[in-house]
């Protein structure tokens, strides 16, 4: 027989565990947003393995161009453990930064975008390259 | 010298086979480990740390960083999770369900819950769990579940969940022995391994009388459980083999003789051999665990073909073919003819040609069943091969992963994240996984040759050869897929 002591300590723990998982069942992450509109373009297409060139356009809020900045550019592949590639954007006209990566590995690769504005303001971006085709 | 004489000789000379012997290795004698093992709460401190780790990645899943690569969750369960996995099932035993996180949630439930329940007749094998490591399988290709911390967590989360509910109801251990995929793949696996739970002396077996090795001890006053027996309702002295134990220590502890080590032996050996196996039966006639080891043996390679460029132009192949643009069903064909067709067309036709050929006496399915253990060496080298790959070439990642989680809390106890530090060169590593490969091929052929000379021992040969044939054909598929190139997509069918 279930004394009224046990079926109160029963039900915080159910109680517990159903908070516990609407919580976060609740909970998804999103991404940061800016003011910034940062136009992405990758080169070759289809993409291939090997070397790829990644142009950036940066606009403000007025849709101005934004010049100097500093964006340092990282890609990575969708699946843990792979070894991700580093490089840095250089501004080869007002608002036009240019990249130059090797993608080592055919498949899904995720460019992330680490940027600080002329003002201070921290850029973040993330930008997906599906199928990247072995060559 | 005289005949007599030199009889007498001979027979001093060479010693009987029961001295030639050495007693086996007992990891209980081992200074540090074997009181370790003794202690009562071994299992709960061998647990509480993996407890900890599977918190937080549930957390920096749910929480943390949505790139995989970026994530705890993600990098911890696919790579860092298999990798030490398999290793430990080939160099010692199944210590993971030892350590099992999820059985100590369960024994804190308990405290609050009593089951009531047993579990059902109908699902006292290995069905329903065999259905689930499919369904993990298919799963993880469909929803990419590699590339999601979220749906890590969520995997994690439901393990935990799934394991309280069912022990939370039903008596013993029947989530371990009936539902848990992973558990399932333990079990398989750890018949390759060099460890095993077992009885030192049968003699002290034969003169026990309390049998608590597998009744337990209980306390006479309260009638409440003191030491628990075997919750697998695996009887020590006629245990063979790793089949469905969890080292979960519980039969040494219970043992009043002090009966119970670890002690090694020959791998795969328990693979040999049909006697009765308590808590199993007759390995002969368990049609579910040679689904099991079916399922075993080819999704490895399945699983393997999922991660190499190959497969993309097989599914939109598949997907024009079908005038299908949804994954689920190329998916869903994929697997199809990988764990049901083409199992059952190799082992049926050696088994055709087994019986045909080498005049063995057993009846097809049977013997189709007999020889589908044979096969799980080559299963368990492509695993070996798949999983240390990922976990050789990731090995370090861990590193800025941890120091990004703790940097992102506010504490940059581990300093800024080295996001460059990855492994070992996959070019080495390929190495090792052709070695996985041969052991594994090497071990599958010693498997069915001697069950081979056991089933037809005048024509051993003919009844081995096809067998070597299909091992060949699943070594060959699986040396190819190795060189394959790698391809990490998270969008199957293209376009």
């Amino acid at each position: 027989m279930v004394d009224g002591i046990s079926y109160l300590r029963r039900s915080r723990l159910v109680l517990l565990v159903v908070a516990v998982v609407v919580g976060i069942g609740c909970h998804r992450p999103h991404n940061t947003s800016s003011a910034v509109t940062v136009e992405f373009q990758i080169e070759p297409k289809p993409v291939r393995v090997g070397p790829v060139v990644i142009r950036l356009t940066l606009t403000d809020a007025g849709n101005h161009p934004l010049t100097g900045a500093q964006i340092a550019v990282e890609a990575d592949m969708s699946h843990a453990g792979m070894s991700p590639v580093f490089g840095q954007a250089t501004e080869v006209q007002p608002a036009r930064y240019e990249s130059h990566l090797s993608l080592g590995m055919a498949g899904d690769w995720v460019i992330l975008l680490h940027g600080t504005l002329p003002n201070g303001e921290k850029l973040e971006r993330q930008f997906d390259v599906r199928d990247v085709r072995p060559n | 010298m005289s005949g007599r004489t030199r009889q007498v000789v001979n027979q001093a000379s060479i010693p009987s086979q029961e001295s030639i012997e050495s007693p086996p290795f007992d990891l209980m004698q081992v200074p540090v480990l074997g009181p370790l093992f003794r202690w009562r709460y071994a299992r709960p401190f061998l647990q509480a740390p993996l407890l900890v780790v599977s918190v937080a990645m549930i957390l920096h899943g749910l929480f943390g960083p949505s790139l995989a690569p970026k994530n705890l969750a993600t990098t911890l369960s696919w790579l860092h999770f298999r990798g030490v996995l398999v290793l430990v099932l080939l160099c010692a035993g199944n210590f993971f369900c030892l350590a099992c996180p999820f059985m100590l949630v369960r024994q804190v439930a308990r405290r609050y819950f009593r089951p009531r329940f047993t579990w059902p007749r109908a699902l006292r094998n290995k069905w329903l769990s065999v259905a689930l490591f499919v369904l993990i399988l298919f799963t993880y290709e469909l929803f990419d579940l590699w590339s999601s911390p979220w749906w890590t967590a969520w995997l994690i989360i439901g393990y935990f969940l799934t394991a309280l509910l069912v022990d939370g109801l039903f008596k013993h251990a029947s989530f371990c022995k009936f539902v848990c995929p992973i558990g399932q793949f333990n079990f398989v696996a750890s018949t390759l391994s060099p460890f095993e739970v077992k009885v030192r002396d049968q003699d002290i077996c034969t003169r026990c009388l309390t049998k608590d090795c597998i009744r337990g001890r209980r306390d006479v006053a309260s009638d409440l459980v003191m030491i628990r027996g075997c919750e697998l309702a695996l009887f020590q002295p006629r245990k063979v083999g790793n089949m469905d134990c969890t080292f979960c220590l519980d039969c040494i502890h219970a043992c009043p003789h002090d009966n119970v080590g670890i002690l090694s032996r020959l791998p795969g050996s328990e693979l040999l051999g049909d006697s009765l196996r308590s808590g199993i039966g007759y390995f002969s006639r368990r049609q579910d665990l040679a689904a099991l080891a079916m399922v075993f043996t080819f999704g490895a390679l399945l699983n393997a073909f999922g991660m190499v460029s190959p497969v993309y132009a097989v599914e939109n192949w598949l997907g024009r073919m079908l005038h299908v643009r949804h994954e689920a069903p190329v998916l869903a064909l994929i697997f199809a003819v990988f764990l049901i067709l083409e199992p059952l067309l190799l082992l049926g036709s050696a088994a055709w040609l087994t019986r045909a050929w080498g005049r063995v006496q057993r009846a097809f399915v049977p013997l189709i069943v007999r020889y589908s253990y044979g096969l799980v060496p080559m299963g368990f080298g492509m695993w070996l091969a798949h999983y240390s790959f990922h976990f050789l070439t990731g090995l370090y990642t861990i590193i800025p992963v941890a120091q990004n989680a703790f940097a992102s809390l506010g504490w940059p106890l581990l300093g800024e994240p080295r996001w460059t530090l990855t492994g070992i060169p996959a070019n080495a590593v390929q190495v090792i996984e052709i070695g996985f490969l041969v052991l594994g091929f090497a071990g599958s052929l010693a498997v069915t040759q001697g069950l081979a000379e056991e089933d037809s021992p005048a024509r051993p040969m003919r009844a081995f050869i096809p067998w070597a044939v299909v091992c060949a054909v699943l070594f060959s598929a699986s040396l190819w897929l190795i060189f394959q190139p790698m391809e990490m997509r998270a969008t199957l069918m293209s376009g």
